[in-house]
Formats: structure tokens, C-alpha cells, sequence
């Protein structure tokens, strides 16, 4: 059975993993992540989820101090299409073989050439870019960008048409020449794509892009299918020793990414949260203390079982555990290709999945605000700053407990077995002696 | 055939990185993730008799002191053949498998396999692939990990069976 799974699922997982594109992809993100963790804590800061917080400080910051806060989130999150295009065309460039900078920069300029430049306003048009294409809604087309300007990029660079200059020439002056004729060719390029779309009935790149694809492709991911297969997929994956949120995110990663920008706007603007499968609820309502949502399982191990190996184990473990970190267990229990754990270790984080998909949709607890917390953010907070309600944090308490339930037949099993070898090690002194030699 | 296999103290069990101080230590059994060698040497005729562990910074401070007891012990216990990791992409675990292996093939006459990721460890392998046979294995996290076992499995047989190691070498160890 194993080998059977492993045999459907290496290969697939292996293509998903070294694809070029979706590592790019993935890549890409985690650039500006960093950047969106900082920025949504000055967010938090200004909306923080306690009653009467805005008009106290108000009463000692004067009015429009939350200006102080927003002006730093908006620096992020109203360019997140724009970021998200420079951002992939960076790793992709890298991960292909060429001057990052440079693919950075030319991805840059070819969003920058499809990006409208005028704002009606009222009857008159002014010189301006609108955020709107700039923001979480031109992530798609920043993606699609940043993928075409730099294959283009490397297309030339690989015949070497290029303009080569004369031995004792500085480096930087050689390399921007070098650059000249492929950056011309993307150029070109991008300036047809542009007339061809303005002869278009979409006008623009972007409304092709946004109606045809990002659209759609967000009502599809935003599922509670598609999230069940996501926690499903990377649960099995890590059964196997492959890190499954590598692989799934790879595929996913856009579209969360995506929702999450969307729920981070609205939540700035103080509108209704669009979105309930956003980054956020992956990461808070469905697993605790990272993949297969082993902090229930350590709480098993730590607290119920008798053998002093797993309860050893779980003592040094729980900690690291509250913040998210389970490589001890993982490796250490072991989780990897241990045929036992691996049941509930799949079946936790789809439940969980489930439960929080449904009480979501129900409305009670509300949606996420779409502020990345730190990962290491220990559940019970990270559930009531997400959400901005205790009730946030009661439902993560419910899952953990679930998860204990679950977990607790199976980890009896390994606790028998292990119990077993520590009672016949005692009778037979199986500990080693290295003063001996 | 019987194994002692070495391990850190995040794969024996024993805690995360901030457990590095683990001094030495050693039980007759499969700890941690030596369970799921066990399984795969079973299927060879193989089980695992002891596993060594080490913490990395502990071992950093006492090189010698560790190489030597762990060394000394394989020969005392009669293992017919010692197994240093999986040390996946973890670097000091890496190095510090590469090197007891080193000095157990070097002192004593039991024959030795590692397994490792080459992810993170390039200068370990450049140093020890041609001494020693260095099972290919991925990087925490990356895929192959049940055929890496699997190799790893054939490895100890053929060594302790006396077969041909220059092709399994060739076909699943690294090589310059």
C-alpha cells in the first residue's frame, strides 16, 4: 500500500518540486513576506481587536493617528501585484541562470508598460497609475509578467546577443551593455502585447488577465474543497518524508496569496471581509504546532503516555511545539514513514480543515482579518488576533482537544510497543556504558 | 547481520536544536528515526543492535573523545556494521557522521556506510565521498527518502556479505 502511494505520488511530487516556474513562484513570495509580516503588525497596531482601543488613543495621539499606521501598511499592501512582479521575476531569474537584478528590473519595466498611466476623474483625465493595477488585483498579471519578460530575457541572453565590449572595460559597464539587447527585445515586446490588448475588447493586459483568469482561479481555490485537498496533499506528503506545504504551496501559494491581499484591503478600509480560505485560516485553523497538527499529539505524549522514551520526548518537545516547530517529533518519534501516526496525522488537519471551513461559513467566528502573523505565533493568540474575536481562539482550543482525541488510540499503540522495549530493556540493562572504554 | 547506527540528538529523539549539548551516549535499541532503518534492514536480514548519539555542539567541543568511544564500543559489541545518519541537509550533523565514519573505517576493521543530502554539504562531501561509501539520501523534506533507505539496506548487506560495493558505490553512493 505504501509503496503503491509512494509510487503515485514521487513522481508528481518531485515534478511539482523542481518545476522551475512554481519555484519561482514560491520564491517569489517569500521575498515580500517578510515585508507583509512587519507591515501587518502596523496594521494590527492600528486596529487592534480591543474595544474602545481607536478613541484612546485618539484622546492622547489626536485625531488621524491610524494615518501614521496605514501610510506604512499601504506602502506594502496596495502594491502587492506590482512587488509580487519584480519579487518573482528576481527568483526566477536567479533560479534560470541569470543576473537577478536584471530580470527584476525588466520584469519591472514590462508591468510598468502594461499598467494604464491615466485616472478619469469626473470628466477629465489625469497623468496617474491607479492602485487598482498595482495592488493584490494585478497579482496574476505580475506573475504572468514577470514569468514572460524574463524567459524572453533569457532567450537572448542564451543565443548571446548581446553587445560585447573590449577587454579592460569595468565589469558594470560590460554587464549593463550586455543587458542592452535583451532588455530591448522585452521592451519591444511588451509594448505589442500593450497595443494588441488596447485593440482588444478587454483594453487592458490586466482586465484580460483579471476577468479570464485570477477571477475565476479565485473562486475555484476559495473552497472548502480545494483546501481540503491542500491540507490533505501535504499532510500524506510529510507522511512520506517529503515536506508537503512545499510541494501544495507551489500550486496554491498564488491564489492564497491573492485572498489574502484581498481581506487585508478590506480589512484596512474597514469593509466587510470578502474571504474565508485566506492564508491565515491555513495557517491558524487548521494545524497546531505545525504540519499534522502535532501539538495535540505532543500533548498526548507529554501528558497521557506512560513509556519514558515518548513522554521524554514530549516533555522536550512541547514547547518548540507551542511555537509551531516540530522537527524534533517529526524526526524524533519518529512521524516520517511511521505507518501508525500517519493516520491520524492526515486525518487531524483535514478535520480541523473541515471544522473551521463549516463554522466560518455559519459566521461564528469571524473571518480573517488577513494579517500574516508571525509564524511562531502560539495558537489561542494567533487565533483572536486573526480574527479580532475570542471566539477565534475557542475554536482553536476545540480542535486542539479534537486533535487530542484523535491522536490519543493511536499514540497508545506506539506507547504500548515502546513501553514494551523499555521493560525488557530494564531487565536486560540496556543501557550502553561509554566509560567501559 | 547486526548495526549500530549513530545519530544526532534531533534524529535519536532526544530533542531540537537546543538540545546540541546531548553529550554521548548509546542504548541497545532503535531510537527515534533508527525505528524506520530497523524496518528496512529487516527486510535484509539486518536489525539494528545499539544506536550511538551525540549532540552537534557537544561533539564539536569533543571530536576525538567521541570518534574514539564510539569506535571503540562498535568493536566491543561486535557490530557487523555501522551506519552514520541519515543526516539529511543537516551541515555539523553531516560533517560530524562523515568524520566518526572516517575514524571507525580507519581503526577498526568493521565497514561503515553514511547516508547524507548533498544540499548544504558540499565541502563534507568533497572531503570524505572517495574514503568513504556515502549513501545518497534528500534533504530534509525531499523526495526519495524510502529508496535512499532501501539503498541503504542493500548497502549493509553487500558490505557485510562481501559484494560488490565498487557498483553500489558507482550507482548510489557519491563519487568524485
Amino acid at each position: 500500500m505504501q509503496k503503491k502511494f509512494e509510487q503515485i505520488l514521487m513522481p508528481v511530487a518531485t515534478k511539482l518540486g523542481n518545476n522551475v516556474v512554481l519555484r519561482s513562484l514560491r520564491d517569489g513570495f517569500l521575498i515580500i513576506t517578510p515585508l507583509i509580516i512587519v507591515t501587518s503588525i502596523f496594521l494590527l497596531l492600528a486596529n487592534f481587536p480591543i474595544p474602545g482601543w481607536e478613541s484612546f488613543w485618539t484622546g492622547i495621539l489626536g485625531e488621524g493617528w491610524t494615518s501614521w499606521f496605514s501610510a506604512v501598511s499601504n506602502s506594502v499592501f496596495s502594491f502587492t501585484g506590482i512587488l509580487s512582479c519584480m519579487a518573482i521575476g528576481y527568483a526566477y531569474g536567479k533560479n534560470r541562470g541569470l543576473e537577478a537584478i536584471h530580470s527584476a528590473v525588466v520584469a519591472l519595466i514590462s508591468f510598468l508598460i502594461l499598467t494604464p498611466t491615466t485616472v478619469e476623474v469626473g470628466k477629465q483625465t489625469t497623468s496617474a497609475v491607479g492602485l487598482t493595477y498595482v495592488g493584490p488585483n494585478g497579482i496574476f498579471l505580475g506573475i504572468f509578467i514577470a514569468i514572460f519578460s524574463v524567459e524572453i530575457y533569457r532567450f537572448a541572453v542564451k543565443r548571446h546577443w548581446t553587445i560585447k565590449m573590449p577587454d579592460g572595460v569595468p565589469p558594470a559597464v560590460s554587464q549593463s551593455f550586455d543587458a542592452l539587447i535583451p532588455s530591448a527585445m522585452v521592451i519591444v515586446a511588451f509594448f505589442l502585447v500593450r497595443i494588441a490588448f488596447t485593440l482588444s475588447p478587454f483594453d487592458t493586459a490586466y482586465n484580460f488577465i483579471y476577468s479570464m483568469l485570477q477571477a475565476p482561479l479565485k473562486h475555484v481555490g476559495n473552497s472548502l474543497p480545494s483546501v481540503l485537498l491542500y491540507n490533505f496533499l501535504a499532510s500524506l506528503l510529510w507522511c512520506f518524508g517529503i515536506n508537503g506545504p512545499t510541494i501544495t504551496n507551489s500550486v496554491w501559494s498564488p491564489i492564497f496569496f491573492v485572498l489574502t491581499q484581498d481581506n487585508l484591503k478590506a480589512f484596512q478600509n474597514h469593509l466587510p471581509l470578502p474571504h474565508i480560505y485566506t492564508q491565515p485560516f491555513i495557517d491558524i485553523f487548521t494545524t497546531y504546532g505545525g504540519g499534522g497538527s502535532t501539538l495535540s499529539l505532543l500533548i498526548v505524549m507529554f501528558a497521557i503516555c506512560k513509556s519514558k522514551r515518548i513522554r521524554e520526548l514530549g516533555k522536550l518537545a512541547i514547547l518548540p511545539g507551542i511555537f509551531g516547530i516540530n522537527e524534533p517529533i517529526i524526526f524524533g518519534l519518529p512521524v516520517v514513514l511511521n505507518p501508525i501516526i500517519a493516520i491520524p496525522f492526515i486525518v487531524v488537519p483535514v478535520l480541523n480543515t473541515l471544522i473551521s471551513g463549516i463554522v466560518f461559513t455559519i459566521g461564528w467566528v469571524p473571518y480573517t482579518n488577513g494579517v500574516l502573523l508571525p509564524w511562531t505565533t502560539p495558537p489561542i493568540i494567533s487565533g483572536w488576533l486573526a480574527t479580532g474575536s475570542w471566539t477565534g481562539s475557542v475554536l482553536q482550543l476545540f480542535e486542539i482537544v479534537l486533535g487530542i482525541i484523535i491522536y490519543y488510540p493511536f499514540v497508545k499503540m506506539l506507547d504500548k510497543q515502546y513501553l514494551g522495549d523499555e521493560q525488557a530493556a530494564a531487565e536486560a540493562d540496556l543501557e550502553i556504558d561509554f566509560s567501559e572504554v | 547481520m547486526k548495526a549500530i547506527i549513530i545519530l544526532d540528538q534531533i534524529q535519536s529523539g532526544l530533542g531540537g536544536k537546543e538540545r546540541a549539548d546531548t553529550p554521548l551516549g548509546g542504548k541497545k535499541l532503535a531510537m527515534g528515526s533508527a525505528e524506520t532503518i530497523d524496518k528496512a534492514l529487516a527486510k535484509v536480514d539486518g536489525s539494528i543492535m545499539a544506536t550511538f548519539y551525540c549532540g552537534t555542539a557537544y561533539y564539536a567541543d569533543n571530536p576525538t573523545l567521541v570518534q574514539d568511544k564510539f569506535a571503540k564500543m562498535a568493536t566491543k559489541m561486535g557490530a557487523d556494521v555501522v551506519i552514520a545518519g541519515p543526516t539529511y541537509d543537516y551541515p555539523e550533523f553531516s560533517r560530524m557522521a562523515m568524520a566518526i565514519a572516517a575514524h571507525i573505517q580507519d581503526t577498526t576493521d568493521i565497514p561503515v556506510l553514511v547516508a547524507s543530502a548533498s544540499e548544504k554539504n558540499a565541502d563534507a562531501l568533497s572531503e570524505f565521498q572517495d574514503r568513504l561509501a556515502i549513501v545518497k539520501m534528500p534533504k530534509k523534506g525531499g523526495t526519495g527518502l524510502s529508496d535512499g533507505i532501501a539503498n541503504l539496506a542493500t548497502g549493509c548487506q553487500i558490505v557485510t556479505q562481501g559484494g560488490d560495493l565498487a557498483t553500489f558505490k558507482s550507482e548510489f553512493c557519491y563519487h568524485s
